[in-house]
């Protein structure tokens, strides 16, 4: 099987989606374009600086490229550097995976004030995204709205003592800005009740590892179902005698964030029996992912010849969360992977006529797989204490080391 | 000897470090790998070497990929009495209250149908400095030297 594939973000979906083409039919030529100069996407830049095993996918990722003979075009922007038509002209077919990375916005008054943070803006100031805005003061009692993983997530770099990253490839700017926090109370809140809270036990369970730190979970509450059972006895497992209080909420639905000159000062709930206000120095958003504006996902996915398989029209596909919405993990998005490359092989109709990658190479500042390689060794090569890997941080340094 | 590596997944690493002790053997051996989702635990065969490689999921649970064959065990509960194994784990000591429960599981649900265990269950950590291949290849070299003795001329 012949034919001309091009991706569209080099983050897991792209990746595994690379690797199940490639695997089945290893003729075809699998080119994968990411706005960044360097791949893994999500892997890199959203899983935790200190859950180095779960980045250990990229080692998979990096075979693609290595081993089946994906390419790698980095710092090729859609709709920047080459439209999608332009795109879908050259290649036989052409797939979105491009994620979501906006912060949902909370929606209730008060939510534009100074000291509001989506969940997204704040990790990726902590794992150096080229693009993120600085890490901003959080003031000593933060308090989270959300508790899927991603607040967890936060919950934990926030918690965390300075020696216990370890091992994380935490950059020093964000090591700086954690240990230098003043943080001193931690509320999570969350809008269901224990039983239905979205984060997995396990993620809970780690956070008894935490030695600066100590739990206050407020009306648990119990269940008869038995995973709701699971995060209430993850749950009911804090303890610690740390300086730090993390306070988890329950059953609260956000209606306004109180704020004084323009600042954050409170954040008020409505609950089952009335409403209830919380004082707080900062409120920090992990309510879900909305897509980015660079590309029509809703018109996409309404005019779909089959929106469930992936299949947006001849030729163009979607895959990972830009397909199905910010939910699910890793894995998730590998079977969703695997399927959609099943169907793409169903589907293809190669055209010997398309030029394919002639469209994309040859640009002066596209950052190829050896690039990456570059970087890759530029950050593992010099490691600061502690550390697995010491990221660059800019476009600009990234694209010279490549070169 | 007849090796069938047979691998239980969640993320694909399980899949690859398979492939990777495939391709360490088959210059001696006759080494087949497959996916656990696509093995019938019935259908064993006594004439061969099981190598399994099974990661953990989530809280302590067997990998996706190796759900239906367990399913299959607990339904059919097969005698597995002639079968030899081995077992690798991979798993992340990030959460250590579960460290490679998933290979844990999976070599009790075989003991409990009365296959043999060859050697010891030999555990992978991804938040440690090791290469996973770096144990897994001395581990199968060792294992098959093991069950050479073991299986005989059978094999």
């Amino acid at each position: 099987m012949t034919g001309k594939i091009a991706i569209v973000g080099a983050g897991p979906s792209g990746c595994y989606l690379a690797q199940a083409l490639l695997k089945a039919a290893p003729e075809l030529e699998v080119d994968i374009v990411d706005a960044l100069p360097v791949p893994y996407g999500l892997v890199r830049y959203g899983v935790a600086a200190d859950h180095q095993g779960t980045k250990g996918v990229t080692r998979q990722f990096a075979r693609v490229f290595e081993r089946q003979g994906a390419r790698f075009f980095g710092n090729l922007k859609l709709g920047r550097d080459v439209d999608l038509d332009a795109l879908r002209a050259a290649y036989d077919v052409v797939v979105l995976a491009t994620g979501m990375s906006v912060d949902r916005p909370l929606g209730i008054p008060g939510d534009d004030l100074r000291g509001v943070y989506g969940a997204g803006r704040l990790t990726r100031a902590l794992y150096e995204h080229p693009d993120a805005e600085a890490l901003p003061d959080l003031g000593a009692h933060p308090l989270i709205v959300g508790n899927g993983n991603v607040a967890i997530d936060l919950l934990r770099l926030l918690a965390k003592a300075p020696d216990e990253f370890a091992g994380s490839d935490l950059g020093p700017g964000p090591s700086g800005w954690l240990a230098k926090s003043g943080i001193e109370t931690i509320t999570i809140t969350g809008r269901s009740a224990a039983a239905r809270a979205k984060f997995d036990p396990v993620m809970v369970k780690e956070l008894g590892k935490l030695t600066g730190v100590r739990f206050d979970v407020v009306d648990a509450g119990d269940s008869d179902d038995p995973a709701g059972a699971k995060k209430i006895e993850a749950l009911a497992g804090l303890s610690g005698t740390g300086a730090r209080t993390v306070t988890f909420r329950f059953g609260l639905t956000p209606a306004e964030v109180i704020g004084q000159d323009g600042e954050v000062r409170a954040m008020r709930f409505a609950t089952a029996t009335g409403e209830e206000t919380l004082p707080c120095t900062s409120v920090l958003t992990a309510i879900g992912f909305d897509p980015s504006p660079d590309l029509p996902r809703d018109v996409l996915l309404a005019g779909a010849t089959d929106a469930e398989a992936g299949a947006l029209a001849p030729g163009l596909y979607a895959t990972g969360w830009f397909r199905r919405g910010p939910r699910g993990t890793i894995p998730e998005n590998r079977a969703d992977a695997q399927a959609l490359a099943a169907r793409i092989l169903d589907d293809i109709d190669p055209d010997l006529e398309k030029p394919g990658r002639a469209v994309l190479d040859g640009r002066a500042e596209l950052v190829d797989y050896d690039g990456w390689c570059r970087i890759d060794a530029a950050e593992t090569e010099a490691l600061p204490d502690g550390r697995c890997r010491a990221k660059i941080t800019t476009r600009a340094e990234m694209v010279r080391i490549a070169k | 000897m007849m090796i069938s590596i047979l691998y239980g997944t969640e993320t694909g690493n399980a899949e690859m470090l398979a492939e990777d002790i495939q391709a360490e053997l088959e210059g001696d051996h006759d080494v087949t790998c497959e996916n656990l989702s696509d093995v019938d635990p019935a259908a064993l065969d006594p004439n061969r070497l099981y190598l399994l490689v099974c990661s953990t999921y989530g809280d302590g649970e067997l990998p996706a990929s190796a759900q239906p064959f367990a399913e299959a065990m607990d339904a059919a509960k097969p005698d597995l009495s002639a079968i030899h194994f081995a077992i690798f784990g991979l798993g992340d000591s990030e959460y250590d209250e579960t460290f490679n429960h998933g290979p844990k599981r999976l070599a009790e649900l075989m003991l409990a149908h009365g296959a043999t265990q060859i050697g010891e269950r030999v555990a992978h950590d991804a938040s440690g400095s090791d290469m996973a291949e770096d144990l897994a290849f001395p581990w199968a070299e060792e294992i098959v030297g093991q069950a050479e003795d073991r299986l005989g001329a059978a094999a």
